[in-house]
C-alpha cells in the first residue's frame, strides 16, 4: 500500500536544508522558524504513521513509481514508525534548546550557516536509515547521517574537537566501508538489495555464505550501534562537541545501529543461530561499558559509557530472538533515546550553570539550582532503572524475556543485567553525591567566561542561568519519558506486537511484494 | 477506590510539600501531617470490615502484556502496617514542625516533599497486591530515603552514609526482582494474594525465594547487611524516627509476614530467615550496648528488634505469627518514640553523647517519663506491649532450642541497653555537673512521642483485643502447639519466668555492661562492604585503562580483529570455495590491477604528502580504467573527473601543510599494522569470492534496460541515478552537499566571508615574499584584458598564455557540461559528470586568474548553488508526490513545438539539474575556502611578516 507520509521525514528536512542554504545567514527568525516547523510536522507524520501502521500493517513507497526490485522501495512497520516518533520528538527538542543555546551564546552565524543545514542532514539521514526497504538505501541512510554528524561533531573547529572528530570519522568510514562490502557481497551473491527479496533469496543459499553475509553486516553494525569490542571510539569522540550535538548524537546515532540489527536479525537471517555471540557481545557491553562509566570524574564521560553499556541491554533482547526479548530490546530503544539525549541536554545546563561537567570542580548545586537538580535527578534515576520510570519497564521486559527463555545463557544475562542496572545507579549517586550535593563551590557569575568549554559555533560560553529556551526542551523530554510510564500498558502492547511481526516476517514481505 | 486515594493524596501532597513549607515555614508540617493523619482515621473507619475479612480492594490494569497490575489491597497485615505507616508518619511530621524550627535551613521545603514522597511509597508498598508494584515502591523508598538521609550534604559522613544505604539496599532489591520474576513466571501471576491462596512449589521457586530474602534482608538491616543502618543516622532525627524505626527498615520484615503463610515450609526459607535474624539480633544488641551516641545505640537496637521481627514472622506458625505482629507494633511504637525523645535532648542539650549528659531527669522530667515508658517496653516490661509480645515470642518458639536460646540472649541484651540508654540519657552520673538545659522542650515537641509511649501503654493493657484483629491473618498459618492469645496475664507459665530470667539477666548486664567484651566479629559486614566497592572501583579503573586507550590504531586493529575472526573464521571454517575461478575478463586487467596495487602501495610508503596524495590519484584512475573495460564508461568519466577535482582541492590544502608526515610509528607496529592490512585484504576478496560463486538468481539489474526504456532512455546507468534509484541520489547529493559545508565551515570558523570582486582587490595576489618587484612590461598592460581578474595577480605569477587558454576554454567546456547533462539520459554523461566539468571550468578560471576571477566567472555564492540544487532534488520529489501520489515520480513529456520540431524532455533531466547544481556549488566552495581564502590567510601572513 503506497502511503505519501512515508518519504516526508526524508525529503521535508532535505528540502528544508536546500532552501537555508540558499538564502544563506539571512532572515534568522524565518530559518528558525524553517527548522522547528518542518521538524514539529515530522513529529506529527511519524504519529501518523503509527497509527496506520498498527492499523493497517506496514506502509510502503515506491519512489519513481518503479515495482519492486527495480526501485528502491520504502517501508514503514510498527517497529520503524516508533522509532521514527521518538528520535523526531528529540530532534525537535534537541534543536529548539540548540537555538537557544545559540542565543544565549549570541551566536548564530554559524549555527545557521553550518549547524542547521548539517542537522536537518542528520534528521533526514536517521529517517531514510528508519524507512529503507533496501539494502543499499540503509546504506545510503547511514552516509547521510554520518556525513552530517562529521560536520557536527568537528563544529566550530576547536582542537579538541577535531582530534574527537578524527577518531570519530576515521572509524565511521571503515564501519561504512565493512558495511558497503557487505552490501556488494549481498548482492554478488542474491542479485538483489530489496530486504524483503532477500529475505527468500539469503534463505536459500549455502549455510556458509549466509554466515559470512550476517557477520560482516553485524560487525558493521556493531560499530555503529558501540558493542564491545568495537565501542571504544565512542567514549573518545562524543564529550567534546557542543550539548545539543552530544545529546542528539548519543540519543539516535547509537540506536540507528540496533535498529539495523534488529531489522537484519529478524528479516533477513532470521533464528538465533548466532544468539550465545550476540549475547556474550551484550554482557561484555553492559560490564565493560558500566566499568568505564564508574571510573570517570566526568559528568559526559560518564553518561558516554553509561551509553556504551546500555546498548547491551538491547543487544540482549536481539540475542535472545524471541517476541518477548524483541519487545524488550525495542522499549529499551525507545527509551534509551529519550532518556540520553535528556541527560546530555541537562549536562549542558549544568556546565552552563555550574562552569564544569568535571566531579572535581562541581559541587553542591542542588541547593544553588534546585530545579536543575530535579532535572538532572529524574532522568538519571531513570537511566538507573529505578521503577517506574521507563528504564525500569524496559529492563523488566528484558528480564522477563531472559527467564522466560530458561536457558542457562538467558539466566546468566539477567544477572549481568541487574548488575548493570546496580552499577549504572552508583556511578549516577555518584555523581549526585559530587556535584549535586557536596562541598558548596563557587559557581561563576553570569557572565563570566567558562574555560575550555565552546559553544556551537566555537564562540566561548559564559556563565548563566540557562534560559527557559533551554531548559523548556529539558523539561518537556522528561515530561515524554514520563509519558512511558502512564502509556506502558499500551506502549508494550505495541512493542510486542512490533516483534511479533518482525519475527514473522510475512507481512513485511507481503507489504513490498504483493504476490 | 480509599486505598488508591490514600495513595495518590500522598503524592499530591509530596508536590505541594515545598511549596507549602516556603508558605508557611516549619508550620507547613502540621498541614502536611494531615495526610497521613487523615489515612490513619480512614483505615480506622474501615477497620472493622477488614478484621472480618472483606479487605479493601482497588485495581487497574497497567501493562498487561507483562502481567502488571496496578492492584492494591489493604487486609488485616496490610491495615496493621498502615496504621505503623500512616500513624507513626503522621506524627513525625509533625515533630517535623518543632524539630526544625528556629534553625533555618535552606532546602527544608524540598525535604518536606521528599518525605511525604517517601511515606506515600511505602504506604503504597504495604498496600501493594502485585509483587512488580510492590518492586516499585520498594525501590522508590529507597531512593527517597537516600535524599533524606544526605539532608546535610555538605557533610562527607551524610554522602557516604546515602551512598552506602542506596547500594546496599539495592543490591538487594535488585535480587529480589528477578526472584519476583522468577516466581511469577513459576506462580503464572504476579497477584500476590493469588500467590499466596495457590503457591507455586519446585523447579525455580527456591531460588526465587532465596533471591526474595536477599531484598528483605538487605532493607530491613539484617546480618550481612546491616551495617549500612548505623551509617544512615546522619539523617535528621526525624528521618531516623520514621525511616530506621517505623517505616522503611519494616519493609523487609513486612514482605516476609506477607509471604511467609505460603513459603515458611519451602527449603531456604525458615533457615534463613532464623539464622539471619537471631544472628541479627544477638549482635544488633551486643553493639548496641556498648556505644555511647543515644542515637546509634537506639540504631543499633533497631537492627537487633529487626532481627527478632524476622524471626518471629518468617517463622511460620500461628503463634510466632501473632507474637510477630504483636512485636512489630511495640517496635513501631516504642523505637519512634525513643528517636524522638532523642532529637529532644539533642535539641535541649546539643548533645548525643551520653558520656556528657547528666542529670535530665531533674532538667526535663516530661522528657524522662516518655522516655522511661517507651524503653520499658523496649525492655519488655509488663504491662506494656512488648511485654506481651515477648511473652507470646517465647512461647511460640518453645521446642525450638536455637531459636528461643538465640531470641532470650538477644532480649538480656536488649533489656541491658534499654537501662543504659535511659541512665545514659536522664541518670545523674558522679562526678558531672548537671548538663545545662539551652531550650527545653515545648509539650508540642514532646507530644508526639509522648503519644507514641502512652500507645505502648495501652496497646499492653488493651492486648486481648489484638487477638480478634489479627485473627484472620494468623489463621493462614496452620494450628499449632503454643496456639494461646495475647494477654498480659498467662498464669504461672514458663515464658513468665523466661521473662524473669531476661530482665534479671538484663539488669546484671548493664551494671556491668563495662566488662562486656567489645567483641569484635571476625567477618565485619561492613569493611567485607568497603572492599567489594574498592575491588569494583579498581576493576573499573583497570578495566577502562585496558579497553579505553584513546588511540585510534588501536581502535582500528580491533575493528580489523573483529572482522578477521568472524566473517574471517566463517569462511575458512566453512565458507564454499569457487570451483572455476577465471583470473581475468580482458588482458589488459592485471596490468591495471596491478598498478592500481603499487600506487596504494606507493601511497603508504610515501614519505611527503604530495606524494601520497599523487599515488592516491594514480591508484583511482586505475580504478577508473577498470570501469572502463567492464563497460561502464558512465563510471569512468565521473571516476575520472572525481580524482582531478580532489586533486585539485588536495593540492590547495596542501599549501597549509607540512610537506613530510609527522613522525611514523616504531617499525614493529607498522609491520603488525601490515600484516592486519593484507589479511583485511585476503578475508574481503576471499568472501568475495565465496559469494559470487554462490548466486543462482538472476540479478535485478536484467530488469534496467526494459526498465530504462519505459523511463525515455536508454542509458541505464544515468537512468538508474535519476529515476530508477533517484531516491540514492538524492541522499547522496546531501551527503556531498553537507561534507562540503562542514569541510568549508572548519577554514573558514566564525568568519562568514563576502564574495571577493575584482573591485576590492587590495594587493598584488600570490606576490612570492621578498621576491623583488617585476614591472610589468608596458606591452602587458597595454595588451587586450583576457581575464579581469588576472590584473590584481602579482606579474611574476602571471601566464598569458593560460590566461588566454583559460579565456578560450571556458566556454566550450560550459557547453559540453550542459551536453553531458541533458545527453545523459541516452549516452554517457549526466547531471554529477556535468556539474564536475563546469567546476573544472571554474577551476581553470581561478588557476588562471586568482580568486578575484572566480566572482568574474560566477558572481554567485556557493551556498545558493548547492541549496537551490538540494531544493530542486528534494522538490522534484515533493511534487512527484502532490501529483502522482508517488515521490519522485518522473514524467516524460513529447512534444512538438515550433522551430524545435520533436522534443523529448523527462522531468529527470530537471531532478539532473539539482545534481549539477549541487556539485557546482561543492566545487566552488572547495575553490572559494580552500583557494580564495587560504590565499587571502598566506597574504595577510606575508604582510604581517614584511611589516614586522
Amino acid at each position: 500500500m503506497s502511503n505519501a507520509l512515508v518519504p516526508l521525514p526524508v525529503v521535508l528536512p532535505l528540502f528544508a536544508a536546500g532552501i537555508k542554504l540558499a538564502i544563506g545567514p539571512r532572515l534568522a527568525r524565518t530559518q528558525r522558524g524553517i527548522t522547528v516547523g518542518v521538524l514539529a510536522l515530522i513529529v506529527v507524520i511519524a504519529a501518523v504513521l503509527v497509527h496506520q501502521t498498527d492499523a493497517h500493517g506496514p506502509q510502503t513507497m515506491r519512489p519513481g513509481g518503479w515495482p519492486v526490485p527495480i526501485a528502491v522501495v520504502l517501508v514503514v512497520d510498527r517497529l520503524s514508525a516508533l522509532i521514527l516518533l521518538i528520535s523526531s520528538v528529540i530532534t525537535l527538542a534537541v534543536v529548539v534548546y540548540a537555538i537557544g543555546q545559540g542565543s544565549a551564546d549570541k551566536d548564530e552565524a554559524t549555527p545557521l550557516a553550518v549547524f542547521h543545514p548539517a542537522y536537518l542532514a542528520l534528521v533526514a539521514g536517521v529517517s531514510d536509515a528508519f524507512v529503507a526497504g533496501d539494502l543499499f538505501n540503509l546504506y545510503v541512510g547511514f552516509e547521510i547521517l554520518l556525513t552530517a554528524s562529521y560536520v557536527l561533531i568537528t563544529l566550530g573547529g576547536t582542537g579538541a574537537r577535531v582530534r574527537a572528530g578524527m577518531t570519530y570519522i576515521v572509524v565511521s568510514l571503515v564501519s561504512s566501508m565493512i558495511f558497503l562490502i557487505a552490501v556488494g557481497l549481498c548482492y554478488a551473491a542474491t542479485g538483489t538489495l530489496t530486504m524483503a527479496q532477500l529475505a527468500g533469496r539469503l534463505d536459500a543459499l549455502p549455510d556458509g555464505v549466509r554466515l559470512i553475509l550476517q557477520l560482516t553486516l553485524l560487525v558493521a553494525f556493531g560499530i555503529k550501534a558501540a558493542v564491545f569490542p568495537l565501542s571504544a571510539w565512542l567514549p573518545d569522540s562524543y564529550p567534546t562537541t557542543p550539548a545539543p550535538v552530544t545529546a542528539v548524537f548519543a540519543g539516535l546515532l547509537t540506536k540507528v545501529g540496533v535498529y539495523a540489527m534488529i531489522r537484519i536479525q529478524t528479516l533477513l537471517f532470521p533464528g538465533d543461530r548466532l544468539g550465545t555471540l550476540l549475547l556474550v557481545a551484550a554482557a561484555l557491553t553492559m560490564l565493560i561499558g558500566v566499568l568505564g562509566a564508574v571510573a570517570q570524574t566526568d559528568i559526559k564521560r560518564m553518561l558516554s559509557f553509561t551509553l556504551v553499556s546500555h546498548i547491551g541491554y538491547m543487544v540482549f533482547g536481539v540475542g535472545l530472538a524471541t517476541v518477548a526479548g524483541l519487545a524488550g530490546a525495542i522499549f529499551y530503544v525507545a527509551h534509551h533515546i529519550t532518556v540520553q539525549t535528556t541527560l546530555f541536554l541537562v549536562t549542558g545546563l549544568i556546565e552552563r550553570r555550574g562552569g564544569s561537567t568535571s566531579l572535581t570542580r562541581l559541587g553542591g548545586l542542588a541547593r544553588v539550582a534546585p530545579a536543575l537538580a530535579v532535572l538532572f535527578f529524574v532522568p538519571a534515576m531513570n537511566l538507573a532503572g529505578i521503577p517506574p520510570l521507563s528504564g525500569f519497564l524496559g529492563k523488566l521486559g528484558l528480564i522477563q524475556a531472559g527467564i522466560a527463555a530458561g536457558t542457562a545463557g538467558a539466566y546468566a544475562m539477567v544477572g549481568v543485567a541487574l548488575l548493570t542496572s546496580l552499577l549504572t545507579l552508583y556511578a549516577i549517586c555518584w555523581v549526585w553525591n559530587r556535584a549535586f550535593w557536596g562541598e558548596r563551590r563557587q559557581v561563576p557569575e553570569p557572565g563570566q567566561v567558562i574555560e575550555g568549554r565552546r559553544g556551537i559555533g566555537g564562540t566561548a560560553i559564559t556563565a548563566a542561568v540557562p534560559p527557559p529556551a533551554m531548559t523548556g526542551p529539558a523539561w518537556a523530554l522528561v515530561a515524554f519519558a514520563t509519558a512511558f510510564t502512564v502509556a506502558a500498558g499500551p506502549m508494550v502492547d505495541y512493542t510486542r506486537r512490533a516483534a511479533a511481526e518482525l519475527l514473522a516476517r510475512a507481512p513485511y514481505i507481503a507489504a513490498v511484494l504483493p504476490s | 477506590m480509599g486505598v488508591l486515594l490514600a495513595v495518590l493524596a500522598h503524592a499530591v501532597a509530596a508536590v505541594a510539600g515545598p511549596w507549602v513549607v516556603r508558605r508557611c515555614g516549619v508550620r507547613g508540617f502540621w498541614w502536611l501531617a494531615l495526610v497521613p493523619a487523615a489515612v490513619t482515621v480512614w483505615a480506622a473507619v474501615a477497620a472493622p470490615g477488614v478484621i472480618e475479612g472483606r479487605p479493601v480492594v482497588w485495581a487497574a490494569g497497567w501493562i498487561p502484556e507483562y502481567g502488571v497490575s496496578l492492584a492494591l489491597r489493604m487486609d488485616v497485615l496490610g491495615l496493621l502496617m498502615v496504621f505503623v505507616v500512616a500513624g507513626v508518619g503522621a506524627l513525625v511530621l509533625g515533630y517535623c514542625a518543632r524539630y526544625f524550627a528556629g534553625t533555618p535551613h535552606r532546602g527544608l521545603g524540598g525535604f518536606a516533599g521528599v518525605f511525604v514522597a517517601f511515606a506515600g511509597a511505602m504506604l503504597g508498598l504495604v498496600l501493594a497486591d502485585d509483587l512488580i508494584l510492590l518492586y516499585v515502591f520498594w525501590e522508590l523508598t529507597t531512593v527517597f530515603s537516600y535524599l533524606l538521609i544526605g539532608f546535610h550534604a555538605e557533610e562527607r559522613n551524610s554522602r557516604r552514609a546515602a551512598i552506602t544505604a542506596i547500594i546496599v539496599t539495592t543490591s538487594g532489591g535488585l535480587a529480589m526482582l528477578g526472584g519476583f520474576v522468577l516466581l511469577g513466571a513459576a506462580a503464572g501471576t504476579y497477584r500476590i494474594s493469588a500467590i499466596l491462596a495457590a503457591p507455586p512449589a519446585g523447579g525455580t521457586v527456591p531460588v526465587a525465594l532465596a533471591l526474595v530474602l536477599v531484598g528483605a534482608l538487605s532493607k530491613s538491616a539484617l546480618v550481612p547487611f546491616h551495617f549500612w543502618l548505623p551509617g544512615a543516622m546522619a539523617a535528621p532525627t526525624p528521618v531516623s524516627a520514621y525511616l530506621h524505626a517505623a517505616a522503611m527498615v519494616k519493609a523487609g520484615v513486612y514482605l516476609i509476614a506477607r509471604l511467609s503463610p505460603a513459603f515458611a515450609d519451602v527449603a531456604p526459607w525458615r533457615p534463613v530467615v532464623v539464622a539471619a535474624g537471631i544472628a541479627t539480633m544477638v549482635v544488633g544488641a551486643w553493639r548496641a550496648l556498648r556505644r555511647n551516641d543515644l542515637k546509634l545505640m537506639l540504631a543499633f537496637g533497631t537492627v537487633s528488634q529487626l532481627g527478632f521481627l524476622c524471626v518471629l514472622l518468617g517463622y511460620g506458625t500461628r503463634a510466632a505469627a501473632l507474637a510477630g505482629l504483636a512485636m512489630t507494633m511495640a517496635h513501631a511504637a516504642f523505637k519512634a518514640a525513643l528517636f524522638m525523645v532523642v532529637g529532644v535532648i539533642d535539641h535541649a542539650t546539643g548533645t548525643r553523647d551520653l558520656r556528657r549528659l547528666s542529670g535530665l531527669r531533674r532538667a526535663m522530667p516530661a522528657t524522662c517519663a516518655v522516655a522511661a515508658l517507651a524503653a520499658a517496653s523496649m525492655a519488655g516490661l509488663p504491662p506494656l506491649i512488648g511485654f506481651v509480645g515477648k511473652e507470646a515470642a517465647f512461647l511460640a518458639l518453645t521446642g525450638d532450642p536455637v531459636a528461643l536460646g538465640g531470641v532470650l540472649a538477644g532480649s538480656a541484651l536488649t533489656v541491658a541497653y534499654s537501662a543504659r540508654f535511659l541512665w545514659g540519657a536522664f541518670g545523674a552520673k558522679e562526678g558531672h555537673a548537671p548538663t545545662e538545659v539551652a531550650h527545653p522542650p515545648g509539650a508540642a515537641f514532646l507530644a508526639p512521642a509522648g503519644l507514641l509511649a502512652a500507645a505502648g501503654l495501652a496497646l499492653g493493657a488493651g492486648a486481648p483485643a489484638l487477638n480478634a484483629f489479627t485473627a484472620a491473618y494468623v489463621g493462614r498459618y496452620p494450628p499449632g502447639p503454643h496456639d494461646e492469645p495475647l494477654a498480659l496475664w498467662h498464669g504461672l507459665t514458663v515464658p513468665l519466668a523466661e521473662s524473669a530470667l531476661v530482665i534479671a539477666a538484663g539488669a546484671l548486664l548493664f551494671r556491668r555492661w563495662r566488662s562486656v567484651p567489645a567483641f569484635r566479629f571476625p567477618l565485619d559486614a561492613e569493611h567485607g562492604y568497603r572492599v567489594i566497592m574498592r575491588g569494583v572501583d579498581r576493576a573499573a579503573d583497570q578495566a577502562t585503562r585496558f579497553t579505553q586507550r584513546g588511540s585510534l590504531p588501536v581502535y582500528l586493529r580491533s575493528i580489523l580483529l573483529a572482522l578477521l575472526l568472524l566473517p574471517g573464521g566463517a569462511l575458512v571454517s566453512g565458507g564454499p570455495w569457487p570451483h572455476d575461478v577465471r583470473p581475468w575478463q580482458v588482458p589488459a586487467e592485471p596490468a591495471v590491477v596491478a598498478l592500481v596495487c603499487a600506487a596504494a602501495l606507493a601511497a603508504v610508503l610515501q614519505p611527503r604528502r604530495l606524494g601520497a596524495v599523487v599515488c592516491a590519484g594514480v591508484a583511482g584512475t586505475g580504478t577508473a580504467t577498470l570501469y572502463v573495460l567492464y563497460g561502464a564508461p558512465d563510471l569512468g568519466l565521473t571516476q575520472f573527473l572525481t580524482e582531478t577535482v580532489t586533486l585539485v582541492a588536495f593540492v590547495l590544502v596542501l599549501r597549509r601543510l607540512p610537506a613530510r608526515f609527522g613522525e611514523r610509528q616504531v617499525a614493529g607496529i607498522r609491520v603488525v599494522n601490515a600484516l592486519f592490512a593484507v589479511a583485511a585484504g585476503l578475508v574481503v576478496a576471499g568472501v568475495a569470492l565465496a559469494a559470487v560463486s554462490v548466486r543462482t538468481a538472476v540479478p535485478e539489474s536484467a530488469l534496467y534496460p526494459q526498465a530504462a526504456e519505459r523511463a525515455g532512455g536508454t542509458n541505464i546507468v544515468n537512468i538508474a541515478l535519476v529515476d530508477l534509484r533517484a531516491w540514492d541520489t538524492m541522499g547522496e547529493s546531501a551527503v556531498l552537499l553537507v561534507a562540503a559545508v562542514g569541510v568549508v565551515g572548519l577554514i573558514y570558523g566564525r568568519r562568514r566571508p563576502t564574495l571577493p570582486r575584482v573591485g576590492d582587490a587590495t594587493g598584488p595576489v600570490w606576490a612570492i615574499p621578498g621576491a623583488p618587484r617585476i614591472e610589468e612590461p608596458e606591452a602587458v598592460r597595454d595588451a587586450a584584458t583576457w581575464l579581469r581578474g588576472a590584473e590584481t595577480l602579482s606579474p611574476e605569477r602571471r601566464s598569458i598564455l593560460f590566461e588566454v587558454a583559460a579565456r578560450l576554454l571556458f566556454h566550450p567546456m560550459l557547453v559540453l557540461s550542459a551536453y553531458l547533462l541533458f545527453s545523459g539520459h541516452g549516452s554517457p554523461g549526466g547531471g554529477f559528470a556535468a556539474g564536475l566539468v563546469t567546476g573544472l571550468a571554474l577551476t581553470m578560471r581561478y588557476l588562471a586568474g586568482g580568486r578575484y576571477e572566480l566572482a568574474e566567472a560566477l558572481p554567485l555564492g556557493p551556498g545558493v548553488c548547492q541549496g537551490i540544487g538540494l531544493a530542486v532534488v528534494a522538490g522534484i520529489g515533493l511534487a512527484g508526490l502532490a501529483i502522482s501520489g508517488e515521490v519522485l515520480r518522473q514524467a516524460v513529456l513529447d512534444a512538438r513545438l515550433p522551430l524545435l520540431g520533436e522534443v523529448h524532455f523527462t522531468t529527470s533531466t530537471i531532478f539532473d539539474a539539482g545534481v549539477y547544481l549541487v556539485v557546482v556549488g561543492v566545487v566552488l566552495d572547495i575553490l572559494r575556502a580552500m583557494g580564495a581564502e587560504l590565499d587571502r590567510r598566506v597574504e595577510r601572513e606575508h604582510e604581517e611578516v614584511a611589516t614586522a
